[in-house]
């Protein structure tokens, strides 16, 4: 077959020009490498939010005390849940269960000359079927604890790290702020909350000791955690204790909210809104690196034209027609940005595999090679039709007798 | 046959036209071997590209085998060039880094048929032409003489029934030379067209038949006595 010759005239071209296959292969790979780092990374992230936003639960309702637009949990100091609320929120249809917390950020946590800080929670021992999370050693936050404003508390593994290292604290004594807790148990791992704060580094007391004890917040309770029986029902339950919050606080139809409410539909929201721009913007640079691939393609091959004038105008008097030409150099182009392509899908996983071991989320799935595959096909037709054309419209007869 | 009636080429740069070719008229017949001697700068390039298809004329006709060459698209022109025309040029344009063979096998790549013992085909006309023994050389590995037997061997390979040659001995040492004339006797032997251009008088007497351009005109004619 007629393109099949012209297929082996191209692949002779780029065997015996070693120097510009180097050159065209690089500029392909490089383009190409990028862009499949990128789209591993990008999607690692996106994996990442995924599981964070599953850490956060879609049959949770998470309210919040304040209407300060912030992110993270509100701390006792602005704590306005009142009990009355919690059982109102409890006797909601569809409500499982309903789980109050006293929160204070970094608190100065020490266990002998170590030093750390960490969030403290105050919590109910509901606590960890609200959150899906018990004490994977030792005990959790009892009843009886609470009841009796116990001095113990469940430490997360950030925490058991920065002060023990890899001995085991239960049963040591640990000071949060100035009072001293017994060690009882160790949290299971969480990982990252949505918003990227280390849900490990946290300490868990009896929610009596926190009010009382350490946060000086007997009346209210600056977090609640609702969880329902049906998720998909999470955003209608969410409207229902917003009115009651409102009826509660006595909150004229002209005053905003004192409180804030989050189902993961708006977590999620959240999230994506601030990885966009991101997104985005590493979205342009891998599009735009195999594009500038082209560009060198384009220009070397444009050189290659006017270099072998001769060798068209040769082609030409024997036989070749203009499309002849068209395709041996579109042949040229496509056969080398594919092979870029390979090599490039193939420098770029192995460069993601290695950002993967330095701790970035990375993700691997067929995507690159196929965006690798039509992106390399189609920069090099794109790119490679105008020095082709120009090649076929060479005039034989002058190109031969210079 | 190739039959050429008051054939000009202008050539236009910017406002500046130049007339080349002022009204060729001139037949050749099926195998004969003719000369076309000029000057340089008198247009013989330009005839001989008319001449191998590869410009079409400003006016006049150009009859090829009954064909007329005139009105032929840029397709069937490289058509013809493909199977009817062998080029020998003065720089034998071969290409680098491809083997004699290759080379000679060069036009078969843009043949609508490739025929089956085309490599057996292309190694019998280098053996033809002595380079038998040189198959795998390339060009820059081959003396002048050597390569414009092979530019040759290239020219045979479609089995063309014109040669044209423009001063195929310009690049080459005597004894080349000799040996050239003598292959492209024997090719107008075989009953092919030859024509040669060349402004070298006793080249030109191999063919049987001279014509003198000058001023892009045939000037005088001349039967050449074997």
């Amino acid at each position: 077959m007629k393109l099949m010759r012209i297929a082996g005239v191209s692949i002779n071209v780029i065997a015996t020009h070693k120097a510009r296959t180097a050159l065209i292969l690089t500029a392909i790979v490089i383009g190409i490498a990028t862009l499949t780092v990128i789209v591993s990374l990008t999607q690692g992230a996106q994996k990442l939010i995924m599981k964070r936003i599953q850490n956060f639960g879609p049959d949770a309702i998470m309210v919040h005390s304040g209407a300060e637009k912030i992110r993270g949990p509100s701390t006792a100091g602005q704590a306005n849940i009142s009990r009355k609320d919690i059982s109102d929120i409890e006797s909601v249809e569809g409500v499982k269960l309903a789980s109050p917390f006293q929160v204070e950020l970094d608190m100065p946590i020490k266990f002998g000359n170590k030093f750390t800080t960490a969030w403290v929670f105050g919590v109910e021992p509901d606590w960890k079927d609200a959150w899906r999370r018990g004490a994977s050693k030792g005990e959790f936050i009892t009843a009886a604890d609470n009841d009796q404003l116990s001095k113990v508390c469940v430490m997360g593994q950030t925490v058991v790290k920065e002060l023990f290292g890899d001995s085991d604290p239960i049963g040591e004594s640990v000071l949060i702020g100035h009072i001293s807790f017994k060690a009882v148990g160790i949290l299971e791992k969480r990982g990252q909350s949505p918003v990227g704060t280390d849900f490990d580094n946290l300490i868990l007391i009896p929610f009596s000791t926190a009010s009382r004890r350490l946060m000086n917040q007997p009346l209210y309770s600056s977090m609640l955690r609702v969880i329902v029986h049906d998720p998909s029902k999470a955003k209608h339950i969410a409207a229902q204790i917003r009115e009651i919050l409102r009826n509660n606080h006595h909150l004229a139809l002209t005053e905003e909210d004192d409180f804030r409410i989050n189902t993961v539909e708006e977590v999620t929201e959240i999230i994506k809104s601030t990885s966009k721009t991101l997104d985005i913007f590493l979205l342009l640079v891998a599009v735009i690196s195999p594009i500038v691939g082209g560009l060198v393609l384009m220009n070397i091959m444009l050189i290659a034209v006017s270099e072998r004038k001769r060798e068209i105008g040769l082609r030409r008097a024997v036989g070749a027609k203009k499309k002849d030409i068209v395709v041996q150099f579109l042949e040229e182009s496509v056969l080398l940005t594919l092979a870029g392509g390979v090599i490039g899908v193939v420098a770029g996983i192995l460069i993601a595999f290695f950002i993967g071991r330095y701790g970035k989320p990375i993700s691997i799935t067929y995507t690159p090679f196929v965006l690798a595959f039509i992106l390399s096909t189609s920069i090099g037709l794109f790119f490679g039709i105008y020095p082709a054309r120009k090649a076929a419209s060479l005039d034989p007869a002058t190109t031969l007798s210079r | 046959m190739i039959k050429l009636q008051n054939i000009t080429k202008t050539f236009t740069t910017g406002t500046i036209q130049t007339r080349v070719l002022k009204g060729i008229t001139f037949a050749v017949e099926k195998s004969e071997f003719v000369s076309i001697m000029a000057a340089s700068g008198t247009g013989k390039t330009t005839l001989l590209n008319i001449l191998g298809c590869l410009l079409k004329a400003t006016s006049g006709s150009y009859l090829l085998e009954g064909t007329d060459i005139e009105t032929l698209n840029d397709d069937r022109l490289s058509e013809i060039r493909n199977k009817k025309i062998g080029f020998v040029f003065q720089t034998f344009n071969l290409l680098e880094r491809t083997s004699a063979l290759d080379n000679v096998l060069l036009p078969l790549v843009y043949a609508d048929v490739y025929p089956a013992d085309a490599r057996q085909k292309a190694i019998r006309l280098l053996e033809s032409v002595g380079l038998g023994d040189r198959i795998h050389y390339k060009p820059g590995e081959l003396s002048g003489g050597q390569q414009q037997r092979v530019a040759i061997a290239r020219a045979l390979i479609n089995d063309p029934s014109i040669i044209l040659a423009d001063e195929p001995t310009g690049n080459v040492d005597s004894d080349s030379s000799r040996e050239i004339m003598n292959i492209l006797g024997v090719l107008h032997g075989q009953g092919r067209i030859i024509i040669l251009v060349t402004h070298d008088i006793n080249v030109a007497r191999h063919a049987g038949r001279i014509l003198y351009l000058r001023e892009g005109r045939v000037d005088k004619e001349e039967k050449v006595s074997p």
